[in-house]
């Protein structure tokens, strides 16, 4: 148990310094807290444009915000969750196993009574609770971004809604932490490392939503829902496809549980992302220890 | 822990069809300094990995400190110490974090104290606030010594130790080499293609020729086997070269 907490501690301490991910963090961060004022903005706009087309008399059609859900201006974080967080979680998976493989000191450690398994296991765990701190720190910022527009305290219910969309959204890239830890393992050079994962990042995120139903990937942003697709190719394709879609999938659990509507089946959605990271816990917590001493070739 | 601290008795490994180390039977003292010597490429660090249960052999046995390394490998690496060739650490860490993690996971639950012990057996007190990046090679092999023996491991194991020194580092290291030994007790297993080390810190030696132990006694008794050699270097090439069974 104390080589588990060791190694944790380790893995938090080693991903405090290092700068890409800071990087990435500090983009991620600014971003979400600026989310709100975007989505303050839109409001704002889209809701003047309606006034001045319906003052005209070119509209009867409704305010399409007047029933939007008081954690609507949320709706750009779940963005930036599928793009810059899961990029971020990536780079923080490839770093962690990285690490050990670019320093050489894997002998180091597979010399002394270390399980794999268990090594492997804490570094996830240092990941998580480093994603974790992340994420509370969104959590915060946006929550504070949303009472300064409102210009008042976001109710309880709406508080738990917010810290239950970055529970998903914790769970979701933990997906992209693991198979960045993969590639970190597998591949034979840093670079490839982390081409590998963004590589399939994008196909997950853009290309399995367009096969399936052709919907714009930033359809979320708009207040009209997409229209499902029914019948004809698309559909077909769309049953194979569209649980890989783990972009959609988190954005349907995100919709639920800010309580801004939920394009897709919420079971299918939760199945969908707990299937992925179980089955990456299970690749990834199987590595062998020669797996683990291959040097990089570069 | 039994006399003898390695034993092993046809071990091999094999990569393919390329054989790195053919049925070594070999027995190292405890408390002896042993020198494996051979060319790059003979199977030395092949030989190392093996006793260190980094790389699992193809064939035969082996034990350390009375245990079988190949049914039980975690309780040889409770009582092994390991310094690879060009020792490498986490360069964004400071001395201190780096032995701290290693100390721990050697199964050290407060290694500070130990941490400290050990900078001054090593003369290394007042580099541990420093981050790893910024230090030469002979700082790093100090650290390295540092983290291979924390845990007071009965066998140690040092893979070219004095390689990429300088004159200095050399001496240095080759001063705490023979203080482990003389002063912890330690069987220390050195790899090594340097005879300069191996006359002034080994007590027996093995030559190692394309992965067969070509040779194996004292360094006493290897320099009275050979009295007709005008240096142990002309020993050496003797002992390496195809002729010697």
């Amino acid at each position: 148990m104390s080589g588990f907490r060791a190694t944790l501690q380790q893995e938090v301490l080693s991903a405090r310094r290092e700068r890409m991910p800071q990087v990435l963090l500090i983009v991620f961060l600014g971003m979400v807290s600026v989310s709100s004022l975007i989505g303050w903005l839109t409001h704002r706009t889209v809701t003047s444009v309606w006034e001045t087309t319906r003052a005209a008399g070119l509209t009867t059609a409704p305010n399409p915000f007047a029933h939007a859900a008081s954690l609507s201006y949320v709706k750009n974080v779940v963005i930036y969750v599928v793009l810059i967080g899961a990029l971020l979680a990536i780079v923080l998976g490839v770093s962690s196993t990285l690490r050990s493989r670019k320093s050489r000191t894997t002998d180091l450690v597979l010399s002394r009574p270390v399980d794999v398994a268990v090594h492997l296991g804490a570094k996830l765990t240092g990941m998580a609770i480093w994603l974790g701190a992340i994420l509370a720190v969104a959590g915060a910022l946006t929550w504070v971004s949303i009472a300064l527009i409102m210009r008042g305290a976001l109710s309880a219910g709406d508080t738990i809604r917010l810290a239950a969309f970055f529970g998903v959204a914790w769970v979701f890239l933990l997906v992209f932490v693991v198979v960045g830890m993969l590639s970190g393992i597998h591949s034979r050079r840093e670079t490839s490392a982390l081409l590998l994962p963004i590589v399939a990042w994008s196909v997950i995120v853009f290309v399995l939503p367009q096969l399936g139903t052709a919907a714009l990937p930033v359809s979320l942003l708009n207040p009209v829902a997409a229209v499902p697709v029914e019948g004809g190719a698309f559909a077909g394709v769309q049953q194979i496809v569209g649980p890989f879609a783990l972009g959609e999938q988190f954005k349907t659990l995100s919709g639920a549980a800010l309580g801004t509507g939920s394009p897709g089946s919420l079971g299918l959605a939760a199945f969908a992302i707990v299937t992925a990271l179980a089955a990456g816990l299970l690749v990834l917590l199987g590595t062998r220890r020669d797996h683990l001493r291959r040097d990089l070739r570069d | 822990m039994s006399e003898i601290a390695i034993r092993t008795a046809g071990l091999s490994k094999s990569y393919g069809d390329k054989k790195a180390l053919v049925g070594l039977d070999l027995e190292v003292r405890a408390g002896e300094i042993f020198g494996l010597l051979g060319h790059n490429g003979a199977g030395k660090t092949t030989t190392v990995n093996l006793l260190t249960t980094l790389l699992p052999p193809t064939g035969g046995q082996m034990v350390i400190g009375g245990h079988d390394g190949t049914a039980n490998p975690d309780a040889v690496r409770r009582i092994i110490g390991y310094l690879p060739e060009n020792v490498q650490f986490y360069d964004n860490l400071t001395t201190l974090e780096n032995l701290r993690y290693f100390g721990r996971l050697s199964g050290l639950r407060r290694p500070d104290a130990r941490i400290d012990q050990v900078l001054e057996y090593l003369d290394f007190t007042g580099h541990e606030n420093e981050r790893l990046g910024t230090f030469s090679k002979g700082m790093r092999q100090r650290v390295g010594i540092a983290q291979a023996i924390l845990h007071e491991p009965a066998v140690l194991f040092l893979d070219e130790p004095t390689s990429g020194l300088d004159p200095q580092g050399v001496r240095k290291l080759r001063e705490i080499i023979v203080g482990l030994n003389r002063d912890l007790g330690m069987t220390i297993f050195m790899n090594t293609h340097l005879l300069s080390e191996v006359t002034k810190t080994c007590t027996s030696i093995g030559v190692l020729t394309a992965g067969e132990l070509r040779y194996h006694d004292s360094l006493a008794a290897t320099l009275d086997a050979f009295p007709d050699e005008s240096s142990l270097e002309d020993i050496y090439l003797h002992l390496d070269s195809p002729r010697v069974a």
